[in-house]
């Protein structure tokens, strides 16, 4: 089954995994309008590697997030403008002004996430990868591992160091990372 | 009810849909109409697939009743099909023929969703010709063409309403083992049709280890 061909196995997938990939959003961006963007982004990247999808539970998660972190990453090396004009389904402007209050509603709800994430910017990038699949958006050690393409004993062991590096940092948004990890 | 989540779902399914239309517009290949043989080596690639060809065909002509299923002298089968309304009548021809094939007869704007099965690999080049016959269609299996355990699998779009119509569209493949059963999908667009009076042949061809099927488009 390819799920860049399959109307419904697309469907599907979708159904199954978009209020993830907002929520996975929501927590990097806290503007509604690039969140809908970024959102219709992902799935389209989606579309884009399809073929590079491998139904099971476990590793289409990791595949997910592994293309989510791209289109997410991507978009903070380009202006609003330029992710725009790339793009050929504009998610923003999918939205009416419920789905504008909703999006704002889960922004706010994630409001803290945000926070800790702008505590783990200090972090080595390989380090602060694998905190954010794991403190922020909940996957396991191994998701994270298999999103990032590394080994499991190497994430655990980028864990370790990202969160003793946090505690001597002590800052309140790192305990509540810790709380969450 | 429509939210930002449906609308969205919406979008990205015609998104599928219109990269599926282009895929196929870009592997499509005009043929240009000349001489009264012509043989096409049907081009592109899609991973995975080992050898098949699919034609579409769009002509003009009259139309006539019934499918003619002859064997040659040589060995060759040879068939003629007038009216796209018997699949069954036919594949039990071809059967007697000792083809084993899968005849499908879909709506003018549906085709079958590929891929339908296994394609035969390393056959060697399978010709076969598929003409314009004075009313329908017409194809030639060469003895020895179709291996025991391939399938000839024909799909062909029609006027349901007009059986003896000339088909707008004919995929013809072989199938090694299984042959999935025919889901309907939408046509993808077709670039527009020869000026001249005979079939506007466009090959489509998805061929990743080197043997192929190959047309000739056959005025006659």
């Amino acid at each position: 089954m390819r799920l860049n061909e399959d109307p419904a196995a697309f469907e599907a997938f979708y159904r199954g995994h978009v209020d993830a990939v907002m929520r996975f959003v929501v927590r990097r961006v806290g503007d509604p309008h690039l969140a809908a963007d970024l959102t219709a982004d992902i799935f389209l990247a989606v579309l884009d590697s399809g073929h590079t999808y491998r139904p099971g539970r476990g590793s289409e998660i990791a595949w997910l997030y592994g293309v989510a972190r791209n289109v997410v990453s991507a978009q903070h090396r380009r202006t609003a403008r330029e992710a725009q004009a790339t793009s050929r389904v504009a998610g923003r402007r999918l939205m009416d002004d419920n789905d504008l209050g909703r999006m704002e509603e889960r922004i706010d709800a994630e409001r803290q996430m945000r926070r800790a994430l702008e505590a783990m910017r200090g972090l080595p990038e390989g380090e602060r990868a694998v905190l954010e699949l794991v403190a922020i958006d909940q996957l396991s050690v191994a998701e994270a591992a298999a999103t990032l393409g590394i080994r499991q004993v190497t994430a655990r062991v980028r864990l370790h160091r990202a969160r003793r590096a946090l505690e001597n940092a002590a800052s309140p948004a790192a305990v509540y990372v810790e709380g969450q990890a | 009810m429509s939210n930002f989540e449906e609308r969205l779902l919406s979008a990205l399914k015609e998104e599928m849909t219109m990269r599926t239309a282009e895929e196929n517009m870009a592997v499509q290949t005009p043929v240009r109409r000349g001489s009264s043989r012509r043989f096409v080596g049907l081009g592109a690639a899609v991973a995975g697939v080992a050898a098949a060809a699919t034609v579409a065909m769009t002509v003009f002509s009259g139309a006539a009743p019934a499918y003619a299923v002859t064997k040659g002298a040589d060995g060759s089968v040879n068939v003629q099909i007038n009216e796209f309304s018997d699949p069954d009548g036919l594949k039990s021809e071809l059967a007697a023929a000792g083809i084993k094939s899968v005849v499908d007869y879909l709506p003018a704007d549906k085709i079958c969703k590929e891929p339908r099965g296994e394609h035969s690999a390393s056959s060697g080049r399978v010709q076969t010709r598929i003409g314009k016959a004075d009313k329908g269609i017409t194809f030639q299996i060469e003895m020895g063409q179709i291996a025991a355990d391939q399938t000839l699998v024909l799909a062909i779009s029609r006027d349901q309403a007009n059986p003896g119509k000339p088909p707008v569209s004919t995929a013809l493949q072989l199938i090694k083992g299984t042959v999935a059963p025919c889901v309907e999908t939408a046509m993808p667009a077709l670039p527009p049709p020869s000026k001249d009076n005979g079939p506007g042949l466009t090959g489509r061809k998805d061929d990743s280890k080197g043997s192929g099927v190959s047309q000739s488009s056959d005025n006659q």
